[in-house]
């Protein structure tokens, strides 16, 4: 009991984490229909961005992280303008291409500069913090996973606010809803797009900074990541905020209550995530919250 | 000797909207049906049931004889039943010979075989000219024409037109219409959505009215465009009450 | 006007040229490349790697349908031949096709979920699809886990590794590789002509067009979309088999890897999605392009490799959507053929007006 207890906890922890991720991507499928296939290396680049500050100027994670959010929304934005924009109109294909080269060039040059090593920021402030583990009852919880289940909250709050009580949101719903009224309205959906992009990649930031705080950090640490999240998206209905949540959270839970709960190898907690997926899109092919 | 197509107190809800109310008809062998009505009236969505795009929720569609409610679109298409688009719905990386041997396939297994059908089609329907150029090439009225040519490569008993005309210029429009004429001539049954009334009436033998989901009238032209119900429905709803008080 | 527009003949002009010149520089290469075994293994792989992207192109290319996960029916294929060849001692020809055969029908099993979903979520399904088969594979202890297997060699009388066709392993002669490639390659290329030509071309080339519009016309399109996946997947997997042969060793990583499936991928969009001579083109040029840098630049080349592999996608799918045949037709006319369907749709609201005085 103590043991699934305790599974149920992380599960959520990381589930948070997962949601986190997912909500950038979601947000700019959301808006144009385009999966950003690079998101997994965002957020490579987001951890090697807490990890390089730390080792060059001695800056923790926590005191970077407005930075890495900036420089990842700056990149998303950089994104937009020179690959995306130029593909809107291109067949499918490209549009799911031009992403997916753009990740694999990221990937490389990191291999190619910053080597295949496994990396962590040593002695952060969230490892060290109470001692790095809190207990609650039976349950014994990392304090970074706690702190990264709560700022993904935050952010996810934060981001809930802005898309639905700010001028800026609406209009972001607006272009999501239907591009060519809302240009009528005079919004220009370009830089919505462009809005979108970093902000869909500014939560990849955030998630960078705090992952990076108790996790290796090596060139393909976001495949991993990026394919639980389109998992996630997937799972939580393309476009929808609170589904990438609740889909994030199913996820968690599923990856590690599952091996406790059956008793299979966690080698395989993976491969349960993605059947899983298949059974539900399956179910229900536009996922759990999607639309039609 | 029961008609072509019989549908029968057919229904449409999405939701809480019922695009279709308990609509009933019936289409004989060879006649031209015109469906009018304003627009919102439910023709679409009566087409898509028809067609098989989406089942209705109530009653029934008939077709030869054989109960076709409910059946997947390319199914009804093999019963000898094929519709077109009110937006065209060319395929746009293919070349227009290439659009109208898909249509053939329906009916052969045989590439020559269906090349032959595909050139005589293109013939009949004068898009000869225009048999290599690529489906995203073409003007809208000759994206129209394609569009009933690949259908007719089916080889149809019925086409159902969505707005074949909508968008036409008036010479386009002419031109159009001579088609429709040729397929009549070809055997075909027709029934033909607008929503511009003066398009229909030369070349119907039945026009039924749908307005707001559901059928007010239907008849030969002559009687159709002199029922108040259908002017009520196309002068605006202000005019109703009045006009059913003299009616009854 | 109508002079001006793209139209197929060009196309299918074009590629004759195409074809022409391949089989014309394949004449002159082959024997010229006898010389080496490198270059024997670079003519391997580029055989290879164009057969898996003519595989991925019957359902990537002729019906639209993106997947990132070829690699699930590749590693099918080598593991079925390799481990009937060593449980049973069977000859890899007849794991070949017992390869084939579990991958179609692998490829049902998932295709009929997955093929009621659009298409990026069929892309992501895809990778899920391989990144299960990897996992499994890499903690399955019957088949190697993630060690691997090795396949033993024939020995001749001399107990020394010899050649047998029936076991399609050439440890003297390589060049026995090297014919059994092309006779795949030629194959598959003409499974890939022939279904082009044939009713299933034409309904998967409608499929990609648009999905809709093939319904009405009488397209079973579900049945289509399989019947596209069971051909890419048992060929795909008959590669596997070959190449678990040629390396006598393979392990989930290297014959699973979500990296392998992109390559396939890729080989088929650099050279021309949906033709038959694009995959040929993108292996001859991106294959040996690989194995330059990597030989050049040694192991910074297998990084480098990921870089060259993104850049050029992301260049092809900015600048030249249709891949390098395009660049074989006049004016690159091919580009027009991508045009988005909003935008065909707004050029056809306006033709009406323009083409109004066109004086037919």
């Amino acid at each position: 009991m103590d043991v699934l207890l305790q599974a149920i906890a992380s599960g959520l922890l990381i589930g948070m984490v997962y949601a986190l991720i997912s909500v950038g991507l979601t947000l700019i499928f959301g808006l144009m229909e385009i999966v950003n296939f690079a998101h997994g290396e965002f957020l490579m680049l987001a951890m090697y961005a807490a990890f390089w500050g730390s080792l060059l100027f001695g800056l923790d994670p926590m005191v970077s992280l407005p930075a890495t959010v900036l420089a990842l929304a700056a990149l998303g934005v950089l994104t937009y303008y020179g690959i995306i924009a130029r593909i809107l109109k291109a067949p499918m294909l490209a549009q799911i291409f031009a992403t997916f080269g753009l990740g694999l060039l990221l990937r490389g040059l990191a291999q190619f500069f910053w080597t295949a090593n496994f990396r962590t920021v040593p002695d952060s402030f969230l490892a060290g913090l109470f001692g790095g583990t809190v207990r609650v009852g039976a349950v014994s919880l990392g304090v970074p996973q706690i702190a990264a289940a709560l700022l993904a909250g935050l952010a996810f709050a934060g981001l809930y606010l802005f898309i639905r009580h700010t001028r800026t949101g609406l209009a972001l719903q607006a272009v999501a809803e239907d591009r060519g009224t809302a240009a009528l309205m005079g919004i220009n959906s370009d830089r919505m797009f462009a809005l979108g992009w970093g902000l869909g990649a500014g939560c990849v930031g955030i998630a960078g900074a705090v992952l990076a705080s108790f996790y290796y950090i090596y060139p393909s640490v976001g495949v991993l990541f990026a394919l639980i999240a389109y998992i996630v998206v997937a799972l939580g209905g393309f476009g929808s905020v609170p589904g990438a949540l609740v889909a994030g959270l199913l996820v968690g839970l599923v990856e590690v209550v599952s091996p406790t709960l059956f008793g299979f190898s966690p080698a395989y907690k993976y491969a349960v995530v993605f059947g899983l997926y298949l059974v539900v899109v399956l179910i229900r092919p536009r996922g759990l919250f999607g639309q039609f | 000797m029961s008609a072509l197509l019989e549908i029968h107190g057919l229904g449409k809800r999405f939701g809480g909207l019922a695009a279709n109310r308990n609509i009933s008809f019936d289409v004989n062998e060879g006649e031209v049906v015109g469906l009018i009505g304003p627009n919102g009236a439910g023709k679409t969505t009566l087409f898509n049931c028809i067609s098989g795009f989406f089942p209705p929720s109530s009653g029934s569609v008939r077709f030869a004889g054989q109960d076709i409610t409910g059946w997947p679109a390319d199914r009804v298409l093999h019963a000898g039943l094929a519709r077109t688009f009110q937006v065209v719905r060319t395929f746009p990386d293919m070349s227009v010979r290439d659009n109208v041997i898909v249509g053939a396939f329906a009916r052969t297994r045989r590439l020559a075989e269906a090349r032959t059908i595909a050139d005589e089609l293109l013939a009949v329907t004068g898009l000869e000219y225009l048999a290599a150029a690529m489906g995203n090439s073409l003007t809208i009225a000759e994206k129209k024409r394609l569009e009933i040519t690949r259908a007719l490569a089916t080889q149809p008993r019925l086409l159902m037109l969505d707005e074949a005309m909508a968008g036409l210029n008036p010479l386009e429009r002419a031109q159009a219409v001579e088609l429709l004429r040729t397929i009549r001539g070809r055997n075909v049954t027709i029934v033909l959505v607008e929503h511009v009334m003066e398009v229909l009436m030369p070349i119907s033998d039945q026009v039924v009215v749908l307005d707001s989901g559901a059928k007010i009238a239907e008849g030969p032209p002559a009687t159709i465009v002199n029922d108040p119900a259908v002017i009520a429905a196309y002068l605006g709803g202000k005019y109703r009450p009045r006009l059913e008080a003299t009616d009854s | 006007m109508s002079g001006d527009r793209p139209t197929a003949a060009m196309r299918q002009v074009s590629w004759a040229w195409v074809g022409l010149i391949a089989l014309a520089a394949a004449a002159i290469l082959i024997p010229l490349m006898f010389g080496g075994v490198a270059q024997l293994n670079l003519l391997v792989l580029v055989l290879l790697y164009s057969s898996l992207a003519q595989a991925w192109n019957i359902l990537g290319g002729f019906a639209g349908q993106v997947s990132l996960g070829n690699a699930a029916f590749f590693g099918i294929g080598a593991y079925t031949s390799t481990m009937m060849l060593i449980e049973w001692n069977l000859s890899p020809w007849l794991g070949m096709i017992a390869g084939a055969v579990l991958a179609a029908v692998f490829a049902v099993i998932i295709g009929y979920p997955v093929f009621r979903l659009g298409g990026h979520y069929f892309a992501i399904a895809t990778i899920a699809l391989g990144e299960i088969m990897l996992i499994m594979f890499a903690n399955w202890g019957f088949v190697g886990g993630a060690v691997g297997l090795s396949i033993p060699f024939i020995r001749g009388e001399d107990r020394r590794p010899a050649d047998s066709w029936l076991f399609m392993q050439f440890n003297l002669n390589r060049e026995g590789y090297l014919i059994i490639g092309i006779a795949l390659a030629a194959l598959v290329t003409v499974i890939a002509i022939l279904i082009q030509r044939s009713k299933i071309g034409y309904y998967l080339r409608a499929i990609k067009n648009d999905e809709l519009a093939a319904r009405t016309l009488g397209v079973n399109v579900l049945r289509y979309k399989l019947i596209a996946i069971v051909i890419s997947a048992a060929l795909t997997a008959m590669l596997g088999t070959f190449y678990a042969q040629y390396l006598l060793f393979i392990d989930p990583e290297t014959t699973m890897r979500l990296e392998l499936s992109v390559l396939i991928a890729l080989v088929a969009i650099l050279g021309g999605v949906g033709t038959v001579a694009g995959p040929l083109i993108g292996a001859a040029v991106l294959i040996p392009l690989s194995e330059l840098t990597r030989s050049a630049l040694g192991g910074a080349g297998n990084t480098l490799d990921l870089v060259l592999y993104g850049g050029l996608i992301i260049i092809i799918s900015v600048f030249q959507p249709n891949g390098l045949v395009a660049l074989t037709r006049r004016g690159g006319k091919g580009r027009s053929t991508a045009l988005p369907t909003d935008r065909q749709e707004a050029m056809a609201e306006e033709a009406p007006l323009l083409g109004g005085g066109d004086g037919r």
